[in-house]
């Protein structure tokens, strides 16, 4: 029967028009040209759609299986502007003379023996705290076994240690800093 | 429990310290080699972004100022904020700051009970405590009592004489330092030759204290003014282990 041929023709997405036919079983020799046309483009059309989409899945298959671009670090490249040949150096100022190099170099050596002997007198005072808590330790022991045992234990609770450290003027009461504003122009890469 | 009980009494005390809150003066020394470090620096480095735009903007004054008869008719609708004005704004505003003195009123009147002062240096706390029949100052110390660790009894010590609300970190479990004494021999007997004193090391969290100190005479002293209070021996003990 034709009405089979018809409806086997038609691609399987659009299912409605082959019911569609069926109804109309007078008019069925009259409408056909009027259907033949339009259903050439949609066919076509859909025949188009879908070679696009078939071709936009590939290219993305090609994009996804081309290893994933790096994002780049920002702080490790030097922007241009920073280049040698854009650099501006500070030529401004006279060349040092005999009496300014000299002074540095000697002021260089006294600081050198100033921290020599900084940090020797620090080793010191570590060494004689070390020797103390040994004596205590020792006498510790001496006095009782059980004690000792619980001075030697590891305090758990010591650190993570935090402490504030010294500025260089005591803390204003009573101060309420200026409050800034924050405007975050950092760059976001997706892979 | 086996062992036959020794003739010694044992005591925790503790040494609590304020932290200092700001930096210590710089010596010559390293004031001049500051001074040198920064002038070096300056000689090696490049123009920043702010000293450019500075130094084109007097480069644009300049050239006005020598062409003043073309350029007016453009310049009058201009309002440019110059660097030089920013740095002026900046420079007010910094003047306007005051900020709180390093030598504060306590460092004045010598003030010994209160802990603002010397606010560059290390304070300990000594309280005045009755031995036998002598008033002392020591640091604070309870004696041991069977069933607690040493360390406990410092915490005890220092809860004595400051209350329950201090927040002090104890560094550690083991004692910083020992001061042995002998009995005087009127009180001495065999089980009872005299007393060991371990020392214990904390640092004192909250800097607000009023309403922790209870008893009667107490000081907050730096470790060259201990020399003033302590006992020779007692404090020869007690500087091995404070650093300063």
């Amino acid at each position: 029967c034709s009405f089979s041929f018809f409806s086997s023709w038609l691609p399987q997405t659009v299912p409605f028009r082959g019911s569609h036919w069926q109804t109309s079983l007078l008019a069925f020799r009259a409408s056909l040209p009027m259907r033949a046309q339009p259903k050439k483009k949609k066919k076509v059309d859909v025949k188009r759609e879908q070679a696009q989409k078939d071709r936009m899945k590939k290219k993305i298959k090609k994009l996804e299986k081309a290893a994933p671009e790096m994002i780049p670090i920002e702080d490790f490249i030097t922007p241009l502007k920073y280049s040698d040949n854009n650099r501006q150096v500070l030529r401004s100022l006279p060349p040092l003379s005999f009496e300014e190099t000299e002074r540095r170099v000697l002021l260089l050596k006294k600081w050198c023996l100033f921290k020599q002997k900084q940090d020797e007198a620090e080793k010191k005072a570590i060494q004689t705290l070390v020797e103390a808590q040994q004596e205590a330790l020792k006498e510790l022991r001496l006095e009782s076994e059980e004690l000792y045992q619980a001075a030697i234990r590891r305090d758990e609770g010591l650190f993570p240690f935090e402490r504030d450290e010294p500025n260089y003027t005591p803390p204003l009461p009573g101060y309420d800093p200026p409050e800034g504003k924050c405007i975050d122009i950092t760059k976001v890469y997706t892979q | 429990t086996a062992a036959a009980p020794r003739p010694w009494r044992l005591f925790g005390a503790m040494c609590l310290l304020r932290l200092p809150r700001i930096t210590q003066p710089l010596e010559k020394v390293e004031e001049e080699m500051a001074a040198l470090m920064g002038q070096i620096e300056l000689e090696k480095s490049h123009y920043s972004d702010h000293e450019i735009r500075k130094l084109e903007e007097e480069e644009q004054l300049r050239r006005r100022k020598e062409n003043i008869d073309d350029d007016d008719d453009e310049v009058r609708g201009k309002t440019v904020i110059m660097a030089q004005d920013l740095e002026d704004k900046w420079e007010q505003k910094l003047l306007q700051f005051k900020a709180a003195p390093r030598v504060t009123d306590a460092d004045k009147n010598n003030n010994r009970t209160s802990l603002n002062r010397k606010l560059d240096r290390n304070l300990m706390l000594l309280v005045k405590q009755k031995l036998g029949n002598q008033e002392l100052w020591l640091l604070p110390q309870v004696e041991w009592q069977p069933g607690e660790t040493l360390r406990s009894t410092a915490e005890r010590a220092m809860a004595t004489f400051l209350g329950d609300h201090i927040q002090a970190k104890i560094l550690g479990n083991a004692p910083y330092g020992i001061y042995k004494y002998k009995f005087p021999r009127a009180i001495r007997t065999e089980d009872n030759m005299g007393a060991k004193v371990f020392f214990f090391k904390a640092f004192l969290q909250s800097s607000d204290l009023s309403q922790a100190e209870l008893k009667e005479d107490y000081l907050w002293v730096t470790k060259d003014e201990l020399g003033d209070y302590l006992k020779s021996e007692y404090l020869k003990k007690v500087n091995r282990f404070l650093l300063d």
